[in-house]
């Protein structure tokens, strides 16, 4: 289908055009305890079509986008693409160029089969006792084959694994009963990887039974030192998207610090081509531009804006892509060295969120440890808060890096004067 | 006019029939979801202005589900033919054999479910609407919306930003089984407008939005929240920081439905019930709120963006009253968690689409209005805050924790508002705690659309929710 419509592509008088088709088999596991609930299969296939023309002379650059089902006649095709031809003439956008490179990619082969086996045995292992054990799961294993083509020259295929496994722990006491909730993203299965996290939830669990009311700290240096952490960078990631820099969302420039006064660690993030079985491993972004390793940030200052081809034409950074994995280098201190003093450790959040356009961050504690010297109390309760473009004046980086799923980052990230609403 | 059924779907309908009875030859129970839903997004901002065919639930395609030997399986695909009926039946029963396979070698036992009920049953429902997404002149709402982005970015220099989008689906779906025969057609849109500005160094901003069971005519209303979303950031750039502490608070019926989706919506799900993942479960006829909370829920209690007429399981929409003054009566419930827990399904089974599996999902979440006026309700505060605008809000059915995390908090002393914001505002607690604070409510009854929900962190689906204003006592931070 895919061929016949980019001739319809071709014919209809596009100034360009893009076109993607993915096919996905997906193999779904749901069980509850260990037994199973569920099992589906996803076998689908989705074919995007954008169209693009030309405005006044050239001065603007038109678009518009669909979906073409797989079933779809030629007539029908036809139709959606004039439909589409005719409403990019009122998205007047300014004129910008799609990306032209072509690459040359080798194809693996990834076996679903294989992943969804990889994850029961795995769940299978995990060292449940009698007052800490697996709720439920959920297990997502797919393989993907993508093809991208448009119009200036660019024809890629490509497959991929994605994964995914929802795990639910309980604990509980006498009659109290606690859950702990897990998602962990991948490209395949990684069972080592898996059996430690859900064993170290066990103990979170376990802990949570015990903890008391968060007091009420009002001001406290905070340890990140979860899958949390992530969250804070995707701050600085998205005040680097190009298209949030056009619109004037992200007030960073190119060469010039992202702030003042900066007592702590610094921040370099690069957005890199490769993690080890990261589920956002690809050879070309979704328009087509090859993934290379790029410095984003370096000690504070942006070198790059990164994203939609269309916004990276308006700034003029043109060597640039669609990332998906992103490293935040190691700071100046060792994890060791980071966990001294009194400091808020907070393990598990009911959401926590960073907002990318005020930097604000939120959530409520689920479970914390508060270290007080060589003492350490489990907490629950009560929520953290505060601005993230203060707090990073302040903020410190363990050397020791932790990688979760597309993102390699500090294992430790310590921060100073935040927000403490206590349960007590 | 009626939103007509999907000619295409009708054009399978036999097809499919003929792969139910083919598959029915080797499963105890077939039925077959099938979706054929079209529309537009577009958004236009003082520099970018896009257009898409997808929305949230655009789609076509169909999800097959089988039962045999106690257990439910499930097959999405989108590529049927109906003239290969047979060649997609044996391919069906293949995979899902390779399946079952890999589950005997890893030992895995299932979850033995009863078979589902397959009584004769027929529905053709096309909803009336004032105006299709198919119809619509997107030139002209380009246009529109061009002129409200132009208008915001008017009212200040510190604006940045004025992103209006609009977006509305034509939403059919077909439900067969060897008896029954469901069809249902109707639309739903919802826009908004998203309002960015620059103080000094603090950026920040502010959304309003309108949604329903209706066509794109909907959008004409949006012009009339530019002010109110232009006010609303303008408080947010003079804000202040809260002082963490437990407060009287006055809640507008946006962050009602907010508390009321997250406190016992997410908690009564009863597929989590279940896994016995809710605490809810326990506390069947026990209070769980003051006298002054009812609440219900389902695709029949108000007319939104999740009013349809029946479930992505073929279950009729339903109006639920989970809690009656303060006392928790019944949650909600999809086919197959009602089968486990021995009783009704309510009509809450839903899909994100045809690719996902369906859980027990929260429709229309309200809360009944009261007798006051927000005036009223105001002057009974000593010290609080009236919160309103959302962020977002999560829940923990387990331990009836909640987070919700509010666009700001207009600060109330001895009955007064004294003109002092505050934002964000993090508001957390224990659940029956919030709800058994509630004694007041107001007289408005308002719902909200524009958001979509997940489950954990994923399924995401169309909700609404709302009600009156409250007045409660709640942890802020």
């Amino acid at each position: 289908m895919t061929d016949k419509i980019i001739e319809l592509l071709k014919a209809s008088g596009a100034t360009a055009y893009e076109v993607s088709d993915t096919v996905t088999e997906g193999w779904e596991f749901y069980f509850i305890g260990h037994k199973l609930d569920q099992n589906r299969v996803r076998d689908v296939e989705h074919i995007n079509v954008t169209v693009y023309k030309a405005l006044e002379d050239g001065k603007f650059l038109g678009s518009a986008s669909d979906e073409i089902a797989p079933t779809a006649t030629e007539a029908e095709a036809k139709k959606i693409i004039e439909d589409l031809l005719d409403r990019a003439t009122f998205v007047k956008n300014a004129y910008f160029e799609l990306n032209k490179e072509n690459t040359q990619i080798e194809n693996k082969d990834y076996d679903v089969e294989k992943m969804a086996r990889d994850y029961i045995e795995a769940l299978q292992q995990i060292p449940e006792t009698s007052t800490e054990d697996i709720n439920s799961y959920e297990i997502f294993a797919e393989k993907c084959t993508k093809r991208y083509v448009n119009s200036e020259g660019i024809d890629v295929t490509f497959t991929y694994p994605s994964s995914q496994v929802e795990v639910v722990v309980n604990a509980r006491k006498d009659d109290h009963e606690i859950e702990l909730y897990r998602m962990y993203k991948a490209g395949s299965c990684d069972k080592d990887y898996i059996v430690k996290e859900l064993t170290d939830t066990l103990r979170f669990g376990k802990d949570r039974l015990v903890a008391t009311p968060t007091p009420a700290l009002k001001k406290a240096t905070v340890l990140f030192s979860t899958n949390d952490a992530t969250t804070l960078f995707q701050y600085f990631g998205a005040k680097l998207m190009a298209s949030l820099k056009y619109r004037g969302l992200s007030n960073w420039e190119i060469g010039k610090e992202i702030a003042e006064g900066v007592a702590g660690d610094k921040i370099t993030m690069k957005a890199v081509k490769e993690l080890p079985n990261s589920s956002a491993n690809r050879p070309v972004d979704s328009q087509g531009a090859v993934i290379r390793d790029m410095y984003l940030l370096k000690d504070n200052v942006p070198e790059n804006f990164w994203g939609d081809v269309q916004f990276r034409y308006y700034l003029g950074i043109k060597d640039s892509f669609i990332a998906g994995n992103f490293a935040v280098d190691g700071g100046s201190s060792t994890e060791a060295e980071l966990r001294c003093g009194t400091y808020l450790e907070p393990v598990e959040f009911s959401d926590f969120s960073v907002d990318p356009i005020t930097g604000d961050i939120a959530g409520e504690i689920r479970l914390a440890y508060y270290h007080d010297g060589d003492k350490v109390t489990p907490v629950t309760g009560g929520s953290v808060s505060g601005s993230l473009p203060e707090l990073l004046k302040n903020m410190k980086l363990s050397k020791e890096q932790t990688q979760y799923d597309c993102n390699l980052i500090p294992s430790v990230i310590k921060i100073e004067n935040v927000t403490i609403a206590g349960a007590e | 006019m009626k939103a007509e059924f999907s000619p295409y779907l009708r054009s399978i309908a036999a097809g499919l029939k003929e792969l139910i009875v083919e598959l029915s030859q080797y499963f105890d129970y077939v039925s077959v979801l099938s979706t054929d839903s079209v529309g537009f997004s577009m958004a236009a901002s003082p520099r970018v202005k896009s257009i898409t065919g997808n929305t949230l639930m655009t789609e076509r395609g169909n999800v097959v589900r089988v039962y045999k030997n106690g257990l439910y399986s499930e097959y999405s695909f989108n590529l049927f033919d109906p003239d290969k009926v047979k060649e997609t039946a044996d391919k069906i029963r293949k995979i899902l054999d390779a399946q079952i396979s890999l589950l005997e070698q890893t030992g895995s036992q299932v979850y033995t479910t009863k078979m589902l009920e397959d009584e004769p049953q027929e529905l053709f429902v096309e909803m009336e609407t004032d105006s299709l997404p198919e119809t619509t002149d997107l030139a002209k709402l380009m246009e529109k919306l061009i002129s409200f982005s132009s208008e915001g970015m008017s009212l200040s220099e510190e604006i940045v930003d004025c992103n209006v989008r609009a977006q509305s689906t034509h939403v059919c779906k077909m439900f067969l089984t060897k008896n029954k025969d469901l069809r249902q057609s109707y639309i739903y849109s919802e826009g908004g407008i998203s309002m960015t500005g620059v103080r000094g160094e603090k950026m920040d901003y502010s959304h309003n939005g309108v949604s329903d069971r209706e066509g794109p005519h909907i959008f004409d209303f949006l012009g009339e929240t530019i002010q109110k979303t232009f006010k609303e950031l303008n408080d947010n750039l003079g804000s202040e920081r809260i002082e963490p502490g437990e407060y009287d608070i006055i809640t507008t019926p946006e962050v009602s439905g907010l508390i009321a989706h997250e406190a016992f919506g997410h908690g009564v799900e009863m597929d989590m019930f279940v896994k016995k993942r809710a605490l809810g479960a326990s506390y069947i006829d026990k209070r769980v709120g003051s006298d002054k909370v009812t609440m219900h829920e389902g695709a029949k209690c108000v007319k939104d963006v999740a009013s349809y007429a029946f479930d992505d399981e073929g279950t009729l929409a339903g109006d639920v009253i989970e809690i009656d003054k303060g006392i928790l009566k019944t949650g909600v419930c999809d086919a197959l968690a009602a089968l486990r827990l021995g009783c009704e399904p309510t009509g809450n089974g839903k899909r994100q689409n045809f690719e996902h599996k369906a859980y027990t999902r929260m429709t229309n979440t309200m809360f009944d209005p009261g007798e006051y006026t927000k005036e009223e309700m105001i002057a009974s505060v000593k010290k609080g805050y009236l919160l309103s605008g959302m962020f977002s809000g999560m829940e923990d059915p387990k331990h009836w924790g909640i987070q919700c995390i509010i666009a700001r908090g207009y600060e109330i002393i001895d009955g007064k508002l004294t003109g002092k914001v505050v934002s964000p505002v993090v508001l957390t607690g224990y659940v029956p705690d919030l709800l058994g604070s509630i004694t007041m409510a107001s007289k408005d009854y308002v719902s909200f659309g524009n958001g979509a929900c997940g489950k954990g962190y994923k399924e995401w689906v169309k909700v609404s929710d709302g009600g009156p204003y409250l007045k409660a006592r709640a942890r802020l931070g």
